[in-house]
């Protein structure tokens, strides 16, 4: 008994004394998981929804296509930005704006025809990023309500329907300067809407007792485009897949190499490298570029099996692709570096460097789509350099985008593996202190 | 070999001053070490020795002083000059999971040996430690003698003039110890300067003809194991080993402890070890005090003074305790 509460003792307290080791098991999981918490809806009521970026193109200029604009900017489901269709266009191909739609002109008068006559519904475009086809899908439901609220609240309802096509019979029926040929068409059209109308709610009613309520068709069609900048290219839902789990995993080799660094440091091979004629620099360069193969290696892997098996292609710029892989190499390489120099230790640094890329991953949005984050959290990743690269291994992929799309993201990654090497340079010390 | 005075000054600390914040690990060290040379660096733990080797070594800048290695001081990280240095550190410095010749290689290539020249290199120093049919084995698989052999293989691939030795044979069994012993003692006959360090006074005394002993960051001795002895004699005593005729009274030990300079008295039936500070004296006190107690002696003889002794004397601790 006495030799077991001994170990018991002996080992809590070896762990109490670990303090990189208490941070790592006490406080990142109740970051992670407040994190997680605020993304999947905090507290409930008061949690932050973030708005669903949306482009609107008003061709039509009526009064009715103008409600059904208010319609969507009143509404903090989305981040409403009204412009031309070639703007909008621009904006959803280069994956700015998840989803966009285009009212054609004459579109409120097709709509109140439409709902008599088929083949007399508006068609409105709606534009989207292929990836975000969850954001397709609530745009879609969502516009029949915004149609409806903006539009033909009256006319879409049978009862009130009905109730305006008398009024509009009598106003006929009194205009005494109309010709009795037009006369007799409008009291036909309204007759026979009238009994359009009867015959609905007979319908209704019947499917009602059976099913259900039932709606009246829809006075629009909606033409869905998915936007690629190529004609041809269409979203491959791997090469997102492969990029983010391609990056995620040699950003977890990168924490074993930053680690192995130190471990190398303590077994003393260190001591001998700086007895010879080589300089710290030398040193670091090498380890950085030895690093940045290693990543160079995954991705490489990951895309030729993404290529030869799961159909992604580069419909883009391959000059685009390889700058994003070899930029975003030599920021997980000099990450690596930078980690093992902060930490020092090859325990604190592993403490550190587990959620530094956790938060890298989640933010930058390898795991998870990054529209459902809350606002603050998407500014946030918008400062992730994983992002950027994400983004830009999209855009040379499915997306289509010409080699200037990646010259913002390449820099910013290179900006900052620029600076994460300088703090490496700065702080590493290849020594292990003083001895007797 | 010993070649005090007449061989070239290979290796000069002058003056080397180390602080860590307001510790002072080394204070003003000073020595010279000559081509063919073999010295053996001593002190206790704390006593500014690993300190005073990084320094030699290049791993540890001094705050002033200088460090020239034949006769130019070392500039930066990538002086050339350093590959007149071969260094075997304390730790076993080696990749376990790459194969002995990979491990040669890298470490040849880093002390600029040429690429055409590595596999040569790396053949003769396998083949130097006795090592070369377990050329391709993974070091991890390799017993701790066989990793102390290749850690001092490492050190020769670029043939460097002056050996520094860490303690090269700390965990070792006696067996692998002995094939060290044979290598070093080659690269003596060979002509290398070997810097050694270690807490093994035999391994000084066999290795080594030169010592310096260095205590609380200043060197106390500096001279060739001879002179040393010879100083010990003098002043850092001897044991002497008497075996009597009769089982020893109970009153010896009083008796011994009455001479001056006495030091440990040890009694086991008839036979009695007695340290005493000086080898002459001492002894022809005890053997009059015996006389006088009437106590009669079958035989006698004296220890001289060994490294420990001297190092006692100079530092009042003892190497491996301190």
């Amino acid at each position: 008994m006495d030799s077991w509460i001994a170990i018991i003792r002996l080992d809590l307290a070896l762990f109490l004394r670990d303090r990189k080791a208490l941070v790592l098991l006490y406080l990142v999981p109740v970051l992670m998981a407040a994190f997680f918490g605020q993304l999947t809806g905090g507290t409930g009521g008061k949690a932050e929804r973030s708005a669903i970026g949306l482009v609107l193109v008003d061709l039509d200029g009526s009064a009715a296509s103008r409600g059904v604009v208010a319609a969507f900017t009143n509404d903090s489901t989305f981040a409403v930005v009204v412009t031309n269709e070639a703007a909008a266009r621009d904006r959803v191909t280069a994956g700015r704006v998840p989803v966009g739609l285009v009212f054609p002109p004459g579109f409120s008068t097709n709509l109140l025809q439409g709902i008599f006559q088929s083949d007399r519904r508006p068609v409105v475009t709606l534009l989207f990023d292929p990836s975000h086809e969850t954001e397709r899908s609530l745009l879609e439901g969502m516009l029949v309500p915004k149609v409806v609220s903006g539009v033909a609240d009256g006319l879409l309802n049978v009862d009130v329907g009905r109730d305006l096509i008398a009024r509009g019979r009598t106003n006929i029926l009194r205009a005494q300067r109309l010709p009795e040929i037009q006369r007799r068409l409008l009291l036909d059209s309204l007759a026979q809407a009238d009994a359009f109308l009867e015959s609905r709610r007979t319908s209704v009613a019947r499917t009602n007792a059976v099913a259900g309520p039932a709606e009246l068709p829809l006075p629009y069609r909606v033409d869905a485009q998915p936007l690629t900048r190529v004609a041809g290219a269409r979203y491959n839902g791997f090469a997102h897949s492969f990029a983010g789990m391609s990056l995620q995993f040699v950003l977890m080799v990168m924490i074993d190499l930053a680690v192995g660094l130190l471990t190398e440091r303590q077994s003393g091979t260190f001591r001998r490298l700086r007895a010879a004629p080589l300089s710290r620099a030398t040193l670091l360069l090498g380890k950085a570029t030895s690093y940045a193969i290693i990543a160079l290696s995954t991705f490489v892997v990951s895309f030729a099996v993404a290529m030869s098996a799961f159909g992604v292609r580069i419909h883009g710029s391959w000059i685009g692709f390889v700058a994003v892989i070899l930029a975003l190499c030599y920021f997980s390489a000099t990450l690596a570096l930078a980690l093992a120099a902060i930490g020092r230790t090859p325990k604190a640094t592993r403490g550190l460097a587990i959620p530094v890329v956790l938060i890298l991953l989640m933010l930058g949005g390898a795991w998870i789509p990054s529209f459902i984050f809350p606002s603050w959290v998407r500014t946030v990743s918008l400062w992730m350099p994983t992002g950027w690269g994400i983004e830009a291994l999209d855009a040379m992929t499915w997306r289509g985008l010409d080699v200037s799309a990646v010259f913002l993201p390449v820099a910013g990654l290179v900006a900052v593996g620029t600076l994460l090497g300088g703090i490496a340079w700065r702080r590493f010390r290849w020594d292990g202190g003083p001895g007797s | 070999m010993n070649t005090e005075g007449s061989a070239p000054v290979v290796l000069a600390a002058r003056n080397l001053v180390r602080r860590f914040g307001d510790r002072v690990a080394v204070d003003g060290i000073s020595f010279e070490v000559r081509a063919g040379e073999s010295v053996g660096l001593l002190g206790p733990n704390g006593a500014g020795k690993t300190t005073t080797f990084s320094m030699v070594t290049g791993l540890l800048r001094p705050d002033s002083g200088e460090l020239l290695l034949g006769g130019a001081a070392l500039v930066s990280d990538t002086d050339p000059i350093k590959r007149r240095l071969g260094l075997v550190p304390q730790d076993l410095a080696l990749y376990e999971e790459l194969d002995a010749r990979r491990n040669l290689g890298f470490f040849a290539a880093i002390q600029g040996v040429g690429r055409s020249r590595i596999p040569e290199a790396v053949r003769s120093a396998l083949e130097f430690v006795g090592l070369s049919d377990r050329a391709d084995d993974r070091v991890g698989t390799f017993s701790g003698g066989m990793k102390r052999r290749l850690n001092l293989a490492a050190a020769l691939l670029h043939d460097p003039d002056i050996l520094l030795l860490d303690e090269p044979t700390v965990g070792v069994d006696p067996q692998s110890r002995n094939a060290i012993f044979d290598n070093i003692a080659e690269l003596r006959r060979r002509g290398k300067t070997l810097l050694y360090t270690t807490h093994y006074m035999e391994e000084v005394e066999r290795l080594c003809d030169r010592v310096i002993i260095i205590d609380r960051g200043r060197i106390v001795a500096d001279d060739s194991l001879a002179r040393l002895r010879h100083r010990a004699g003098a002043g850092a005593g001897a044991e002497l080993r008497i075996e009597l005729e009769e089982p020893a009274p109970e009153t010896l030990t009083g008796i011994l402890r009455d001479i001056p300079g006495i030091g440990s008295v040890r009694i086991d039936g008839r036979s009695v070890q007695v340290r005493v500070g000086s080898l002459a004296a001492g002894s022809s006190q005890v053997l009059g005090r015996l006389a006088e107690a009437g106590i009669g002696v079958r035989s006698f003889s004296a220890e001289p003074p060994n490294l420990e002794a001297v190092f006692l004397e100079l530092t009042g601790r003892s190497l491996r305790d301190s």
